[in-house]
């Protein structure tokens, strides 16, 4: 579904990693960790094609519109309404949905009574809400997730980790940044763990010592 | 590229007159230019055709700056633009978008100066008002074609939006000059060399509406 080769990304003359090689296989999930600055969120881009790695290729078997990207960004235009943010964004991926169809939308991430309010006036739960709402709507069958939880509570963080459970057991692949291992260590099937600007571990999560993580460092 | 770039145009327009703060302060500056420029004639005095021309047209390029600098910056807030460049859609259509959104926001504005050139400079139209409205359109066209590709240039880089008008005033010269004399002529009625300067004005929205859809894909990607 998606393959990686020797890729390598510098800013500049600064090295962000190099050498870094994966497959992640539809219906998997892929967990890549590392300390502040290892490079995870910048490895996640490249992957997703929004920046063209320094070295390497990637090969995706995935069409671009069933690829989303859910991270800290919520992509939302603050004067649009919730309604307004999901049309559009949903129209560009060719899925215009009916009334009934964003309602339901909204309602599924708790935001239906918001619909016709300004997405300017959310807190940043409610934001990152709405832009679940979208990746959901996509439907996506390559699922790239950067600390998706940010600023989410108990309940959506649930929310969240269900759909993206669901999505993975109807054949989507994940490739899943987190900072909070001990929670998520568990629905990962393989882990990917950036250290030293380098691919310190690729495998089975199983296999994975999480204690290798407390003397990380980036590559800075 | 069609469907999506009229998404991305009917968004813009939605959200830029939305509060219209943003559209009624750039139609104010470029009314503020119009008056002051009105102030330098004696009472009772014409503003020369041509004068008056060129001071429409510029008020129509600091506007224009200020209108696709906006439309660009609408993509800036909560990475939209990634969201963008993530989307299944020719990167162009972006391009497309937001040149029919400013090409309409700018038009609104020129509507308003040609009242104030009229009103401040004591000008009236002797030639056919269906060339004049021709001429604006054919201008405007190209300057929406540059200035979208220019705002995009400029687009969350800071230090790029002063080097935005140190390229895009030179760049512009040919159009403006284009627009200037086809204005002139339709002020003061007659034959002109209108063909001419509205060939000029046309080859410069075909050069760089084909160089936008050329560059822009390398220009407006999902790169912080």
């Amino acid at each position: 579904m998606l393959e990686a080769s020797s890729l390598a990304k510098f800013y500049g003359e600064r090295l962000v990693f190099k050498g870094v090689s994966l497959r992640l296989e539809a219906g998997r999930t892929l967990m890549v960790v590392g300390a502040n600055g290892a490079g995870k969120t910048t490895l996640l881009r490249v992957l997703a094609g929004l920046s063209r790695p320094s070295a390497g290729s990637v090969r995706s078997g995935v069409e671009r519109g069933r690829m989303a990207y859910l991270g800290h960004q919520t992509f939302i235009y603050p004067d649009a309404t919730a309604s307004e943010n999901l049309r559009f964004w949903t129209g560009l991926y060719g899925r215009d949905l009916d009334d009934a169809a964003l309602q339901d939308a909204l309602e599924r991430v708790g935001l239906r009574r918001f619909a016709q309010e300004r997405a300017g006036a959310f807190s940043r739960g409610m934001a990152q809400r709405l832009n679940l709402a979208r990746v959901f709507c996509i439907g996506p069958s390559l699922l790239f997730l950067d600390e998706p939880d940010t600023g989410l509570d108990v309940a959506s963080t649930a929310m969240l980790h269900d759909r993206v459970e669901a999505l993975r057991r109807d054949g989507a692949a994940v490739a899943w940044v987190s900072h909070h291992l001990a929670r998520d260590l568990a629905k990962a099937d393989d882990v990917l763990f950036l250290d030293k600007g380098r691919a310190a571990y690729l495998g089975p999560a199983s296999g994975f010592d999480a204690s290798d993580l407390s003397g990380a460092e980036c590559a800075c | 590229m069609l469907g999506p770039a009229l998404r991305i145009a009917a968004k813009d327009l939605r959200l830029s007159l939305r509060g219209a703060q943003g559209l009624a302060q750039t139609a104010l500056l470029g009314l503020l230019i119009i008056f002051v420029f009105s102030l330098s004639r004696k009472p009772g005095e014409l503003v020369p055709a041509l004068a008056a021309s060129a001071i429409f047209w510029l008020s129509t390029l600091f506007s224009q700056v200020l209108v696709f600098n906006g439309l660009y910056a609408l993509e800036e807030n909560n990475g939209a633009r990634m969201g963008l460049a993530m989307a299944p859609i020719a990167p162009q259509a972006v391009w497309l978008g937001k040149a029919l959104a400013g090409f309409l926001l700018v038009l609104c504005c020129q509507a308003v100066f040609a009242v104030a050139v009229a009103a401040f400079l004591g000008q009236d139209a002797a030639g056919s008002l269906a060339l004049g409205l021709g001429s604006v359109l054919v201008v405007d066209v190209g300057l929406a074609a540059l200035g979208s590709f220019m705002g995009a240039l400029a687009s969350g880089k800071g230090a790029r939006e002063s080097l935005l008008t140190v390229v895009f005033f030179p760049l512009i010269i040919p159009v403006l000059l284009a627009g200037i004399r086809l204005l002139e002529g339709v002020i003061l009625g007659g034959d002109g060399p209108s063909l001419e300067w509205m060939g000029i004005a046309a080859a410069f929205a075909a050069v760089f509406s084909a160089a936008a859809l050329i560059l822009f894909p390398y220009l407006y990607t999902g790169e912080e």
